[in-house]
């Protein structure tokens, strides 16, 4: 069709007719498109990002055995229940840990006597997830044989013991040591507490197979986590399965301010890149004026001529958000890495995204060059318009 | 006739002025609210974590190994050390006594609990089946507390503890009240406004009217919370407490913080000893207070710290972005403006003015542009960021010069740059091709 061959070739010679017009364009359309899929990306990973983040505080959830009206005594679950909890939630891996807690009478050689302290047996996944810490002593060696401890900061200082010292426990004729590997300080009850194996804390109380606590840190927004909860008490109906609401209410508070607080900002810095560049592209469309003039004096339709016009806006605009798109995806991940440390990863949506809203933008525009097709083109030639 | 140029062409082209300093207005109404949010973003958010309660936690230097599990402390009473409440109003003399938003002493004792078998108004008491304790806890509740220089500052466990959730109301101070834990009522079948009678081992009992159920962490569901003065008086120890939660206000701590102050050299701690680190904080806390231990709550402090910087980062990165679209909008519409008096600038030249002059002519009209846009924009931009603000901190962000300054300088400079590159090659056009229309 030679219409339609004609009009590719008027389209690219307005393209190439002038390099630095074309160059300036495409800085603007890319430099707009960089922007918008930069921040879009940043801001998708950024929130994922944060719920992660948010697991420093460590376990957000419990699961204890259901009040049977026998007050606080010490009660216990089967460590079956262990077993049931899913260990992957929304394709990553769940930490959990299971605790089993007693009280023994716990020695060291430099110790005179026996002193009473909290033992916390505990077996799972992830348990620097669970309870954050600070380790203030870590020993470097790790010896055969004898099982490793890690102790609480206060019960060192009381007994006197630091890394690679051997630790003995009793607790009512059951008797058990350990190697003291490593000494934290939490800042809470674990900082009175000695942690060992489960299966050795459960020698050492008689109670095999049994376990006190599960505490388990699920990443999220707070409705994931909500809903995973839900799920877990549906799995698990004779025990209790709650949120430590000082977190999860405190997670859910900061989340959804500063997801807000980024939204509101990134929204606002897109809708003034689209301004900026339809305002570049106003103006350079305005120039064209002339030739709008020249091609209605030697025929062309008006709807031909803005279509043309059109064309050409939808064609930078396409050029510029796929350069500028795939720059600002790779601008993200290099933003992401600095500030959370791990390069962000790129979001497929947001690159049509990106392409599109650039190519609407430099549509609209152009979009004023409408008003031109009322001018005639007489008045442009004398220079009046 | 300089004025009167500049006034002319304003009064000329006033749609076409209005566009450019609408586009100039609108850009730095973004980079404001942007900029003004972010400045106040960091206060704001590390008040807003202050929702997960205490970060400091205090506890006597002499005690014993605390025997706790799931919240209960399996001492025996007289075991162990306390500390004195009458020192607690010097926590609001230190350096950082700004910083210290809420704090609360607890005093905790190991109870048995009658409760009314048939109706709260009935008096009769009948013993739990199983000798069943739980634990009372003596804390505050909205206390008022007499600082040294005179003024009452209103503190307890209401502030330390954020996520408790009470129904009905929290005790009043030493009126004989208490609230209970959700677990612990369903078990009791307690309800708001029963009596309740709770003796220990070694005391007498006493009674307490329920005014309150509570939801708290799990492992404080099933004790009694009543004001610190009355389990004081229960267990024999007036005047003291065994644990103190301490919300305080702190900055993320990096390396530096991180160090022990006791290698530090003296300009050293006096940097460490004067930036609201948690640790440093602490260490004031512990001079105040004689005989105390004073830990870092490890779970709340770091995480806090670790998301307050990361949060900050990114928005600030997402500010410079606006600032760099706003510079783009305003130097793409002024740079515009330029181009399209090509013209003018050629008849100016061509009656005999200099490159100089319409320069300065131009450059003048770009600036009272910018001045006018600027703040336009900045009050549009005030007004955006407390809708911002106000939605989502509930708080409107603080009048900031900085930010004022920020903007009136960022609009000259963004408007010359733009108006600069034309402006250069308007002052090489030679007149004739241009009035000639080519």
């Amino acid at each position: 069709m030679p219409d339609r061959k004609m009009f590719w070739r008027i389209i690219r010679r307005l393209l190439s007719a002038n390099r630095g017009r074309l160059f300036v364009i495409l800085l603007a359309l890319g430099a707009g498109a960089t922007i918008t899929s930069a921040l879009l990306n940043l801001q998708v990973d950024a929130k994922r990002r944060l719920t992660t983040e948010f697991r420093v505080f460590g376990a957000n959830v419990m699961v204890a055995p259901r009040e049977s009206g026998r007050g606080v005594e010490i009660e216990t679950l089967d460590e079956a229940v262990f077993k049931k909890i899913p260990q992957v939630a929304a394709g990553r891996r769940v930490p959990s840990v299971a605790f089993l807690y007693l009280i023994a009478n716990a020695s060291s050689y430099h110790s005179k006597k026996a002193v009473p302290a909290v033992v916390a047996g505990n077996a799972g996944y992830g348990i620097t997830d669970i309870l954050p810490g600070n380790y203030v002593e870590i020993s470097s060696s790790m010896p055969h044989g004898e099982p490793n401890c890690i102790l609480g900061v206060k019960v060192a200082a009381e007994l006197d013991v630091h890394v690679n010292d051997r630790l003995f426990l009793e607790d009512t004729g059951r008797k058990e040591a350990c190697h003291v590997a490593m000494i934290g300080g939490y800042g809470g009850p674990e900082d009175n507490q000695i942690f060992i194996n489960l299966d050795i804390a459960q020698r050492l109380a008689g109670l095999p197979g049994r376990i006190s606590l599960i505490q388990v840190s699920v990443a999220g927004t707070p409705a994931e986590i909500e809903g995973y909860i839900t799920e877990l008490k549906g799995d698990l109906p004779d025990v209790d399965v709650r949120p430590i609401r000082q977190f999860t209410e405190g997670e859910a508070k900061i989340y959804n301010r500063i997801s807000g607080i980024l939204s509101a900002t990134v929204g606002l810095v897109l809708l003034l890149t689209a301004l900026c560049v339809m305002a570049a592209m106003t103006n350079v469309a305005m120039e064209r004026r002339n030739d709008v003039g020249l091609m209605k004096a030697i025929g062309g339709a008006t709807r031909r001529v803005l279509r043309l016009f059109l064309a050409e806006a939808a064609i930078l605009g396409l050029t510029g958000g796929v350069l500028g798109g795939a720059v600002g995806i790779l601008l993200s991940m290099w933003l992401g890495k600095a500030v959370f440390g791990v390069a962000a990863r790129p979001r497929l949506i947001v690159y049509p995204v990106a392409v599109a809203l650039t190519i609407i933008v430099a549509i609209a525009g152009a979009f004023p060059l409408r008003r031109l097709a009322s001018i005639r083109p007489a008045a442009v030639f004398r220079g009046e318009a | 006739m300089f004025l009167r140029l500049v006034a002319d062409s304003f009064s000329r082209r006033p749609r076409h002025k209005l566009l450019t300093g609408a586009a100039l207005a609108l850009g730095m109404a973004v980079a404001t609210a942007a900029l003004s949010v972010s400045l106040d973003v960091g206060d704001r958010l590390a008040r807003e974590f202050r929702s997960l309660g205490a970060n400091l936690l205090v506890t006597p230097q002499a005690d014993s190994l605390p025997l706790e599990i799931g919240g209960v402390d399996y001492r025996p009473v007289n075991a162990g050390a306390y500390l004195p409440d009458a020192d607690l109003s010097k926590l609001k003399t230190i350096f950082w006594h700004n910083n210290i938003i809420a704090f609360s002493p607890v005093l905790e004792v190991r109870v048995t609990s009658w409760t009314p078998q048939y109706s709260p108004a009935s008096a009769t008491f009948v013993k739990p089946a199983a000798n069943g304790d739980s634990v009372l806890i003596g804390a505050w509740s909205n206390h008022s507390v007499t600082l040294p220089d005179g003024r009452d500052f209103l503190t307890g466990l209401d502030e330390t503890n954020p996520w408790w959730r009470v129904d009905g109301s929290w005790f009043q101070d030493g009126a004989g009240e208490c609230i209970v834990g959700k677990a612990f009522a369903d078990r009791n079948a307690v309800i708001i406004g029963s009596p309740l009678y709770l003796a220990t081992s070694s005391s007498d009992g006493l009674s307490l009217r329920v005014t309150g159920i509570f939801t708290g962490d799990g492992s404080d569901d099933n004790a009694v919370v009543t004001s610190l003065s009355i389990v004081q008086q229960c267990v024999g120890r007036p005047g003291q407490y065994r644990k103190l939660y301490v919300s305080a206000l702190t900055k993320p701590e990096d390396d530096f913080a991180r160090r022990d102050p006791a290698t530090m050299k003296p300009d050293e701690l006096e940097r460490w000893s004067c930036s609201p680190y948690v640790s440093s904080i602490a260490y004031s806390i512990k001079q105040v207070l004689p005989g105390s231990d004073v830990r870092v709550i490890r779970r709340v402090a770091e995480g806090e710290g670790a998301i307050l910087t990361r949060v900050r980062t990114l928005l600030w990165l997402v500010t410079f972005a606006s600032l760099l679209a706003a510079a783009l909008a305003v130097g793409a519409s002024s740079a515009a403006s330029v181009i399209e008096r090509r013209t003018e600038i050629g008849l100016m030249k061509a009656l005999g003015a200099g490159s100089g002059t319409v320069g300065f002519l131009l450059a003048a009209e770009q600036l009272l542009l910018a001045l006018v846009g600027g703040a336009v924009g900045y009050s549009l931009g005030i007004w955006l960021a407390r809708l911002v603000g106000q939605r989502i901190f509930g708080v409107a962000p603080e009048f900031s010069f900085l930010v004022l300054a920020v903007i009136i300088g960022l609009a000259a400079i963004v408007t010359m740059l733009g108006s600069a590159i034309p402006l250069r090659r308007a002052s090489r056009y030679e007149p004739a091709p241009i009035l000639r229309g080519e």
